[in-house]
């Protein structure tokens, strides 16, 4: 049974070249990438737009074909079509039949999806209640808001109660109530055991929702692995803000303890490594200076990312000969 | 399962047609043309009846060839464009059981729309005292299966390229199928050795869409011959049934870019 | 104010254009023939074969659109005689398309009389229509007549007469029609049986009227002829001839009982002129004062066409007339 399977999303080798025009030239967008998506976390698919993470996606949902390599989802090929029924896809800025009603739509989807005749009308009518469009159901879909059509979007990808779902830049165009629905939503069918894929370019959702990214530059898989593996990474940073400091004491913490000062006068921000930090405040606070504020600093995705894209351009200038393929952290 | 599926696609596939409002709009004109027959007949001091349905008969296999035309080239494409394909796909369907889907919605779109020009047609043979009878209801079943053929092949240009190419392919295909007979008639006559092979190849490979037209006979009341109404069926059906094969065979291979 | 005046200024400016642009629009269109084409002339009629592979299966609508053409062009013209050939080249187009038609190869033998040729182009028709009307008489009616008529081949009409006797609807007194046709003297009361065929069945008004006006000139030349025998028995009862047709009537001696009509029967009350029968001045026959002249089958002044198709022919062919039949 597939659902036994812990790698839920498993990618290996996926080539995709397209053939821009009818000539023979031939332009590789993905380079062979490989990743897996394990079962019950949130995988965030980051990289600036068009390197590839919407193309990758599309093979996933069988939209596309990959040129080689192979895709699976639950155990199966990504061309088979019978797993999809475990399987919820949110494509990004979704559309629908316009001529459809909201409730006539999901309708359309259950049956497509397979859900039994005699639980469909209760499901349809259970997510129209649980996307806020219980309302809005009798109207056609002509008339609906952008939010609503995403949310519209966020019932048909769950209305046969999938194992895995697929997001492409699920906040994209939505305002910030929207995108706080979209966080909860994501929580909660973590919450329920679900897996959950999402393509984003924004870093702040990832941080904020991931377990796990992959971040893909032009076509090649970058990093692969934990956000909080990041966090216990050497050469974390914290912030202290202290007020009153005598400016031989900042001498000290800047020379002793490679801290960097910001500010003058009687406000100063000293941005030093964690492991100094109770150095630091001892120092500090024994000279009679007050501490105002002492802030860990998360290592930043956006870290993460320019060093993958820089990585990437330096690839390119050296011949971009090294085409490994997904393997872990750049560098 | 699969027919579930492919009965709910055709299903949506029909209610979208019947909330279009250029569908009526088409209708509208259909029916509009089928009366333009009184006004045509009364230019004849004789055979008004005949020339009557002659109009009105070819409005209708104007118009739903049309339909099947103008609507079926747009039938994959505005679904790609519109990206409504992507959530379809994601679901448990097969590119084929789409492909059908959208093809068997469009044909009883179509029928639905021979209908209800048919029983106009009906009412204004009924109202004028033109002669109606079963003639009349096998050259419906006919056009039908014209039609059967026609959007199979609207399906196959739509499949792989542009709403416009494929119009211009549709109707290319519809014109050469009404010419084919006349095309091989003229290979027969001609003494060029070359064209004949060509001209029989063209014959058996593009649709003899003139096996579906009975109207003259309908019209004068000639009869009918019951193995020909079958053996044209067979033979739409099967000429589809191919056409379809070839659309899906593309269609499944194509990148939904 | 000025700004005012300069918008209004404008606006005129603009609908003066507009109407200028309009009138020459009008003008120019008015200055273009306005005729359909398939009326301008013969040239415009397609060839059949290719109106028919150019109709794409639509070949009855656009056989009913060549038929319309053909009836606006009759109804229309002074002489539809003198538009033979096109409404042949019409009427070819519409059978081509549609053979199962039924009028129209009748409406083809009523009008293309203009020439030899026109009247051999109908015989085609009618013989093109057998093939699809098996039973119609009347097509074979009218390719006797004009074999007889025009064609003056009694045998050929003859035949074709012959195998319209017993379809259905065909009047009973065609074997009599055929007999006379076949016995080569009774020309007349041929004329006389075709001309009262054609005036019942023909649904062309124009072409009825022709042919009632024929066929009454035919009636008072039956009656002029029934009256040439009674005036010969006259002359053999009395021993010398009339001197005004009333004697025929008069006295106790009388070879007939009464006077036929001079007027024919067709003419309605109101519009009698109180005819005689009179001698003529010049030749001494007996003439209607209706006609004032006296009907002969094959030289009639009054129908031109006739005439000229019969010469026509006798110059073709004034060796072997009478076999012509097969026109193409």
């Amino acid at each position: 049974m597939a659902s036994e399977v812990s790698e839920v999303v498993r990618v290996d080798g996926v080539v995709k070249d397209f053939r821009p025009g009818f000539g023979l030239r031939v332009k590789r967008v993905l380079h062979g990438i490989s990743f897996d998506v394990k079962r019950g976390e949130i995988f965030g698919f980051v990289g600036p737009n068009g390197a590839g993470k919407t193309t990758t996606l599309k093979i996933l949902m069988g939209l596309i074909r990959a040129s080689d390599g192979r895709a699976e989802i639950l155990g199966s090929d990504v061309r088979e079509t019978d797993f999809r029924k475990h399987v919820g896809f949110l494509p990004e800025n979704p559309y629908f039949y316009d001529f459809l009603t909201g409730r006539e739509i999901l309708r359309f989807y259950a049956k497509l999806s397979g859900v039994p005749a005699a639980s469909r009308e209760a499901r349809v009518e259970t997510l129209l209640e649980w996307v806020g469009l219980a309302d809005a159901a009798d109207a056609r879909l002509r008339t609906y808001s952008k939010g609503m059509l995403q949310r519209t979007g966020i019932a048909q990808a769950l209305v046969h109660d999938p194992d895995v779902i697929f997001l492409d830049e699920p906040m994209s165009g939505l305002d910030p109530i929207g995108r706080m629905e979209i966080r909860n939503l994501i929580l909660r069918l973590r919450g329920e055991g679900k897996t959950v894929f999402m393509n984003t370019h924004i870093l702040s959702d990832v941080e904020m929702l991931c377990d796990r990214v992959a971040v893909i530059v032009h076509g090649r898989i970058r990093y692969e692995g934990r956000i909080e593996s990041l966090a216990s990474e050497d050469g974390r940073m914290s912030e202290l803000v202290v007020a009153g400091i005598a400016p031989d004491i900042a001498q000290r913490v800047e020379e002793e303890m490679q801290g960097e000062l910001r500010g003058h006068g009687e406000r100063i921000a000293i941005r030093i490594r964690e492991k100094d930090v109770g150095d630091a405040l001892q120092l500090v606070l024994s000279s009679g200076a007050d501490v105002l504020s002492v802030t860990p600093e998360r290592a930043k995705l956006e870290d993460i990312f320019m060093t993958a894209v820089e990585a990437d351009q330096r690839d390119a200038a050296g011949d971009g000969a090294a085409t490994e393929t997904g393997g872990e952290a750049v560098r | 399962m699969i027919f579930v599926r492919i009965w709910t696609l055709a299903q949506n596939t029909v209610r979208e047609a019947i909330r279009n409002r250029l569908l009526y709009t088409l209708l509208f004109f259909a029916i509009a043309l089928i009366g333009t027959g009184v006004l045509v007949s009364t230019l004849s001091y004789v055979e008004s009846d005949r020339i009557l349905q002659d109009v009105g008969l070819a409005a209708i296999r104007l118009m739903s060839v049309g339909i099947a035309i103008f609507v079926g080239v747009g039938l994959i494409h505005g679904e790609v464009e519109r990206r409504t394909i992507y959530t379809i796909l994601s679901k448990p369907v097969s590119r084929v059981e789409f492909l059908l889907g959208k093809y068997i919605g469009l044909v009883l779109t179509t029928w639905m729309m021979l209908g209800v020009m048919g029983v106009a047609f009906a009412c204004v043979s009924l109202a004028t005292g033109a002669p109606l009878d079963s003639g009349h209801l096998a050259c419906f079943f006919l056009i039908g299966m014209e039609l059967v053929v026609m959007v199979a092949t609207a399906t196959l240009f739509s499949a792989f390229t542009t709403p416009m190419l494929a119009s211009l392919f549709t109707v290319g295909v519809y014109l050469l199928g009404h010419l084919s007979r006349d095309l091989r008639l003229l290979g027969e006559q001609s003494d060029a050795g070359a064209i004949k092979p060509v001209v029989s190849f063209l014959f058996e490979v593009l649709p003899d869409l003139e096996s579906f037209n009975v109207t003259i006979a309908a019209v004068h009341q000639l009869p009918i011959p019951t193995g020909e109404v079958l053996w044209a069926t067979a033979y739409g059906l099967g000429y589809a049934t191919l056409l379809l094969f070839l659309a899906s065979y593309l269609f499944a291979r194509r990148d939904f870019r | 104010m000025h700004i005012l005046g300069g918008i209004v200024a404008r606006r005129l400016g603009i609908a003066v254009i507009l109407i200028a642009v309009v009138v020459l629009t009008t003008a120019a269109h008015r200055r273009l023939p306005s005729a359909v084409r398939t009326q301008q002339g013969d040239d415009y009629v397609p060839q059949p074969q290719f109106a028919k592979a150019m109709s794409l299966g639509f070949d009855a609508v656009h056989a009913d659109y060549y038929w319309v053409q053909a009836v606006l062009l009759a109804g229309e013209s002074e002489n539809p005689q003198a538009e033979s050939k096109h409404l042949g080249r019409l009427i070819d187009v519409v059978t081509t398309l549609d053979p199962w038609v039924e009028h129209p190869y009748r409406f083809a033998a009523v009008w293309l009389i203009d020439s030899l040729d026109d009247v051999r182009h109908a015989n085609m028709l009618l013989r093109r229509s057998f093939d699809y009307h098996p039973d119609e008489w009347r097509n074979r009616f009218y390719l006797g007549f004009n074999l007889f008529y025009y064609l003056e081949d009694n045998a050929a009409a003859a035949d074709a007469l012959e195998e319209a006797t017993g379809m259905t609807g065909a009047p009973t007194y065609l074997s009599r029609l055929v007999a006379r046709l076949r016995s080569e003297s009774s020309s007349l009361a041929a004329a006389g049986l075709f001309l009262e065929e054609l005036v019942r069945t023909t649904e062309d008004e124009a072409a009825k009227a022709d042919y009632q006006s024929a066929l009454d000139e035919v009636q008072i030349e039956w009656r002029a002829r029934q009256l040439d025998e009674a005036r010969e028995n006259y002359e053999k009862l009395h021993g010398r001839d009339i001197e005004f047709v009333e004697e025929l009537v008069l006295g106790n001696q009388a070879v007939l009982s009464a006077l036929p009509d001079a007027e024919p029967s067709s003419v309605p009350a109101s519009l009698r002129r109180g005819s005689k029968w009179l001698l003529d001045d010049e030749t001494g026959a007996i003439v209607s004062s209706y006609y004032n002249r006296r009907y002969e089958l094959h030289i009639d002044e009054h129908d031109p066409s006739r005439n000229r198709v019969v010469s026509e022919r006798k110059r073709e062919a004034p060796e072997n007339q009478g076999e012509d039949s097969d026109g193409v």
